[in-house]
């Protein structure tokens, strides 16, 4: 473990390449470039207000900030699932032919989608002061280890499902009708109030649900983080973290057989 | 004892013991769920052992060589040594950092410059960014493309992207540095400007492994070289002494190989000569016997024409014959206008131009007879209808005895019935000297040429009667007895 951990360090430059070329690479060549880190989320944000605030009539005060605090953190997490199953399928041929710690692909993709997620909260902030809800600093204090723990849970669950993937193809296309649903059970477009109470206790074994309530704990509530929920996202995380690591070294041996 | 181990260990730089390595080899990938939930036993496969049980130790500075034909192994030794691969047995120890030249390009990105791409390949190799910006000016260097290294690797020529690639790769400094047959990269210059490169990587102490199907290039580097046949070393020594062997070896398998190729070719050749013949032979049965039935089948259409044609000819002469047959008929009917005592037999011809409308036997008092007396004197009217108003008719008239004896005729000179007004009776007058006996009048219209307009014959009969009974024969001769 700690010569893993040793070997990780020894390519963190590695890590630091394939997140700029991530970063830098995808929208090279395209007109607006960048801004596309904007441009999607904030599309879906209007979209999902827009059906939300005057269809179902949702009675949550300035909804469209609580659905952009919720939104920008899942889409992190669901780039991190989604593309992370891929990752290290992708890149195939660098797997077959050169030797480099395996776990450096899925910690660049989560990493790179990270960095995303820090742009994107560009327009949360700006959304916070639009809505003339002002910030709380001392729960503003929490946000990085917020971050964090949701860090750590996409990179244990990218780590699993990447390994995963290699052996079993089907992996992608199941986890793709999962993230379908698992937006719905996170309390993104509606609040925890709204969940019926016998099905309370179910939602909380969502290990996004105290993420994303925290996020709007800090932003929206202006409160800082609760107890339980800071308890329960970094029970996850870690556990998450963990199983991923280990799932990942136990199956990335024989990768170049597989691919 | 383990002091030994220790010195011996720090002076070895690759510990290959005992390895062997199987790969499975799927007859049908199953590689989703369905598949595998479905049918189990579709994901049977076969182990195929690619190394079988390789023990080899190279020191340190040493550079070796693998050499063997295709499959034998070799790759699959490198990807040991890389860590890429792992031993199913035995066990692969590499002390100090390697760097492969297995992959060259690995992560380049080509919307990045060429800058950039260093950065990225050369992390990839496990360089931090430190030991990259150090070496950074010997790889633009040795690249040989200053000019381009601020450009995107997209706009590169493939011969400058590899140029690009091995210079990062050859430049990444590393304990043991392992070469699998890349020495072919760019144009000859270059090549052997890496060979150099690499010559001098082994002067400063690295240990090599490397790959290659040019002797001569192992020759030059390599202190050693292995030969792996089928999984296992079959011998290992000095490069020229192997080299030679392996050279022969495979020389005399090439040729073995070129025989059985050529024996496999004559045989195939045969094979096909005997095909072709037997397919020519068939063709042309085939055309003999399409030629006969086409024969056959023309000699059959003719005849059926020409049947055909007989039959339609003997058709339209029926037909002719028919009508004809009908017309006389038609003809033949008109006749008993033209007389009432027309008989049954009676029967016309002629083309029809001038007619004779009727004809009248009278007895002196004018009454119309069929019985005349011998002796007695008659009249014959005609009266002809000639629509045509041709001038110079002839009038023919003929007695033929019942039993078809032709006994008198006579015609009209052409002018005798000049002149005549139309419908106005042509007289024949004649005295009866025919004794007992029946005849048929037979009468003609036709041209002074000629040609008969038209025909009656028998067109009744008259019958004489004589009242001197002995007289015999056929006329009434004037005669005397003295």
């Amino acid at each position: 473990m700690v010569r893993k951990v040793k070997e990780l360090y020894a390519y963190r430059d590695m890590v630091r390449s394939l997140v700029r070329r991530e970063l830098r690479g995808r929208y090279k060549g395209s007109v607006l470039g960048f801004l596309w880190t904007y441009i999607n989320p904030l599309c879906q944000v209007v979209v999902y207000s827009a059906v939300f605030s005057v269809i179902f009539r949702v009675q949550i005060e300035k909804f469209y900030l609580y659905l952009i605090i919720g939104m920008m953190p899942w889409t992190f997490f669901n780039t991190c699932v989604q593309g992370g199953t891929t990752c290290v399928r992708a890149q195939a041929e660098m797997v077959k032919k050169i030797a480099f710690p395996r776990e450096v692909i899925p910690i660049s993709y989560v990493t790179s989608a990270f960095v995303n997620m820090l742009f994107s909260f560009a327009i949360v902030f700006l959304a916070v002061l639009v809505s003339g809800f002002g910030f709380r600093w001392e729960a503003m204090l929490y946000l990085p280890l917020v971050m964090l723990l949701e860090y750590l849970l996409a990179l244990g669950i990218a780590l699993a499902l990447s390994a995963a993937t290699v052996y079993f193809r089907d992996m992608e296309q199941i986890v793709s009708v999962l993230m379908m649903a698992w937006i719905y059970v996170t309390p993104i477009m509606y609040t925890v109030d709204y969940v019926p109470e016998q099905y309370r206790r179910l939602i909380m074994l969502n290990p996004m649900t105290p993420i994303v309530e925290m996020f709007h704990q800090i932003l929206y509530y202006r409160i800082e983080p609760t107890g339980p929920y800071l308890a329960l996202a970094g029970t996850y995380s870690c556990a998450a973290f963990l199983a991923g690591a280990l799932v990942f070294m136990v199956l990335e041996r024989n990768f170049a057989e597989e691919m | 004892m383990e002091k030994d181990a220790l010195a011996l260990s720090q002076d070895i730089a690759i510990d290959v013991d005992n390895v062997r390595k199987r790969f499975r080899s799927y007859q049908d990938k199953a590689a989703s769920l369905k598949e595998r939930f479905i049918s189990p036993s579709r994901t049977r496969h076969r182990d195929v052992t690619v190394l079988d049980g390789i023990s080899f130790q190279v020191r340190r500075g040493e550079a070796v060589g693998l050499i063997g034909k295709n499959g034998c192994g070799k790759s699959t030794t490198l990807k040991l040594l890389t860590r890429i691969l792992y031993p199913n047995e035995g066990r692969v120890t590499v002390n100090g950092r390697v760097s492969s030249l297995i992959e060259l390009g690995a992560g380049f990105h080509p919307d990045m410059t060429g800058r950039e791409n260093i950065y990225t390949n050369a992390s990839i190799f496990g360089l931090t960014r430190k030991e990259i910006s150090k070496r950074m000016d010997a790889i633009i260097r040795f690249s040989e493309l200053e000019g381009f290294i601020d450009s995107p690797v997209r706009t590169y020529s493939s011969g400058m992207y590899m140029r690009l690639a091995f210079a990062v790769a050859i430049n990444v400094d590393a304990d043991v540095l392992l070469v699998d047959e890349i020495l072919a990269v760019g144009d000859a210059a270059f090549q052997r400007k890496c060979f150099e490169r690499l010559k001098e990587i082994k002067g400063n102490g690295t240990t090599i492994v490397i790959v290659s199907h040019s002797m001569e290039q192992m020759y030059k580097i390599c202190d050693r070289l292995i030969w792996i046949e089928d999984g296992a070393i079959r011998e290992e020594g000095t490069p020229k002494f192997i080299g030679e062997a392996y050279l022969a070896a495979m020389e005399g398998r090439r040729l073995d190989r070129i025989e059985f190729e050529e024996q496999q070719q004559k045989a195939e050749l045969e094979k096909r000569i005997r095909e072709e013949q037997e397919r020519l032979r068939k063709e042309q049965e085939e055309q003999h016997r399409k030629e006969a039935q086409e024969q056959e089948e023309r000699r059959r259409r003719d005849a059926a024409r020409a049947q055909k044609e007989e039959n339609d000819r003997k058709r339209r002469e029926e037909l002719a014959e028919m009508k004809r047959r009908q017309k006389e008929l038609e003809r033949n009917e008109t006749l008993k206008t033209v007389s009432p005592f027309c008989r049954p037999g009676s029967r016309r011809g002629g083309n029809g131009q001038c007619l004779i409308s009727k004809i009248q036997v009278l007895d002196d008092g004018g009454q119309a007879v069929q019985v005349i007396e011998t002796g007695a004197k008659y009249v014959i009217e005609v009266i002809l209808e000639n629509p045509n108003r041709l001038k110079e008719v002839v009038l023919a008239v003929g007695f033929t005895r019942e039993d078809g004896v032709y006994c008198y005729g006579t015609y009209t000179n052409v002018h005798e019935h000049k002149g005549k007004p139309e419908g106005a009776p042509i007289r024949f007058r004649f005295e009866n000297q025919f004794l007992n006996g029946k005849y048929l009048l037979d009468f003609w219209v036709q041209s002074p040429e000629k040609v008969i307009y038209d025909e009656i014959l028998g067109l009744m009969l008259l019958e004489s009667k004589s009242a001197d009974t002995k007289q015999r024969g056929i006329f009434n001769m004037w005669h005397e007895w003295e």
